[in-house]
């Protein structure tokens, strides 16, 4: 999930401490203010899940591509950059499916993207 | 408390006011106008001829970072082309591209005042029984610009004008590109929807349009009647084929979750009035090739949002949230087009 959750985190402390000086006008103060509250909450929920989705989707992968997925760091930067690293390899599998007209290889690969979408869902997602 | 911006802007106002006096700015708040512009609403009063003057007007200024780089001269240039029209706009007064007065380039145009555009307002219930209404507004509208000659206007002389049978190309080169240049993580997804579109184009557009490109529900002003006052949001308008503008509202992403087109009537009610309006005829090929490519481009958006916040050129939240919210919803959009889900 973009951006990542520390940086928005300090993005919006840093907003709070912008907007509880006095020379902000109000309108943008309620914005501000009411904006970086749903984002906060959002942040929970991504923060939460993530080590989850992240764990999971590379394994899926992983096994999908016949690749080994590096789980000798459990940090989340880590786990997202093997994620980007084996979503990288996937896009050229498909792409090679396509061209070789394996379709059951596509078949397969779709079905992963699509698993992909429903561990990313957000409470507030309407699809 | 005066806004910081206040005095810079009556100076600079003064400059395109050249019999007015005491000009005065007052009441400058920002509002929410869409994340790629600032977008700021306030009173301006001066003196002309020995009387007393006042007029509610919009700035809407450049940020440093957006989610999306657009030139705003071909934003001034759409709104001013359409002002007067069967269109509703507001009319643009001045345009500064440099960044001298206010720090960034910037327009200033009349309020529309008194209306309102959330989508969370007119689906909580209280605007039911005139959502057909607005629908029947909405679309024909749109039909409305689809149907105007782009060289009349003027368009021509300040947006570029692609062959019929090369409007799609232009404008996948151009999204995939944002793909290429903005992409924090692999979107394998979008990837496989860019790949098909190329091997799948569509038919040449029907006629040389001129494409809002973000005509949705949100981007236009209605009242309670449901009547629509103001389009706004005209910063990704180009020309180009008119199936593309009908395509983008009816992106799954504009029902919020109401499993009807922009959230407001079935699709086929929708295309019924665009096609009543316009006069052009909707090819279901067509349409599903210009569907697919308005994912694409929606996703585009979102992972230039995300990308612009990562980078710091503009920490506004509006940023984060959109693409948190956004991105993986694009892609089951994606899916649900292509018959995945």
């Amino acid at each position: 999930m973009t951006p990542q959750v520390p940086l928005v985190l300090g993005e919006m402390a840093a907003l709070a401490m912008r907007n509880a000086g006095p020379d902000v006008p109000d309108g943008e103060r309620q914005t501000a203010l009411t904006l970086a509250a749903m984002l906060l909450g959002v942040a929970a929920e991504v923060w939460d899940t993530a080590a989850e989705h992240l764990v999971r989707e590379n394994r899926a992968v992983a096994a999908l591509l016949g690749d080994a997925d590096d789980e000798s760091d459990l940090r989340l930067t880590a786990l997202r950059a093997e994620n980007a690293r084996l979503r990288s390899l996937l896009i050229a599998a498909h792409v090679a499916a396509e061209q070789a007209g394996d379709r059951a290889r596509e078949d397969a690969i779709w079905a992963e993207l699509i698993a992909s979408t429903e561990r990313r869902k957000l409470s507030i997602s309407s699809i | 408390m005066s806004h910081p911006l206040e005095p810079q802007l009556a100076a600079y106002i003064a400059t395109r006011l050249p019999d007015a006096t005491d000009v005065a700015v007052s009441g400058l708040e920002r509002i929410s106008g869409g994340a790629s512009r600032e977008t700021y609403r306030f009173r301006l009063t001066w003196r002309q001829s020995g009387e007393a003057r006042a007029r509610r007007l919009i700035l809407r200024r450049d940020p440093p970072a957006s989610l999306i780089d657009t030139e705003r001269r071909i934003e001034f240039a759409a709104y001013r082309a359409f002002h007067g029209s069967a269109v509703p706009v507001p009319e643009m007064l001045w345009l500064e591209e440099a960044d001298d007065a206010l720090g960034h380039p910037f327009f200033i145009a009349e309020e529309i005042a008194g209306f309102q555009a959330a989508p969370a307002l007119l689906f909580a219930g209280g605007y039911d029984a005139v959502l057909p209404r607005l629908a029947d507004r909405k679309w024909t509208i749109l039909g409305e610009i689809a149907r105007a000659d782009p060289v009349a206007l003027g368009l021509t002389e300040v947006m570029a004008a692609p062959a019929l049978d090369a409007c799609w190309r232009r404008e996948l080169d151009h999204w995939e590109h944002i793909f290429d240049a903005d992409e924090a993580e692999p979107q394998p997804i979008a990837r496989a929807a860019i790949r098909w579109l190329r091997t799948n184009p569509p038919p040449p557009a029907q006629k040389l349009s001129v494409v809002h490109g973000d005509y949705r529900t949100g981007n236009f002003l209605f009242d309670e009647a449901g009547d629509i006052h103001g389009v706004l949001d005209w910063e990704m308008a180009h020309l180009g084929d008119p199936l593309e503008d009908l395509a983008w509202g009816l992106n799954p992403i504009w029902e919020f979750g109401r499993g009807l087109a922009g959230g407001l009537v079935p699709q086929e009610d929708a295309i019924a009035i665009w096609k009543r309006a316009s006069g052009l005829q909707v090819d279901p090929i067509a349409l599903h090739w210009w569907l697919l490519f308005n994912c694409v481009k929606g996703q585009g958006i979102w992972v230039g949002s995300a990308r612009a916040f990562i980078d710091g050129g503009n920490r506004d939240p509006v940023l984060a949230y959109a693409a948190w919210w956004l991105l993986n919803a694009q892609d089951r959009a994606i899916l649900k087009v292509m018959g995945k889900l």
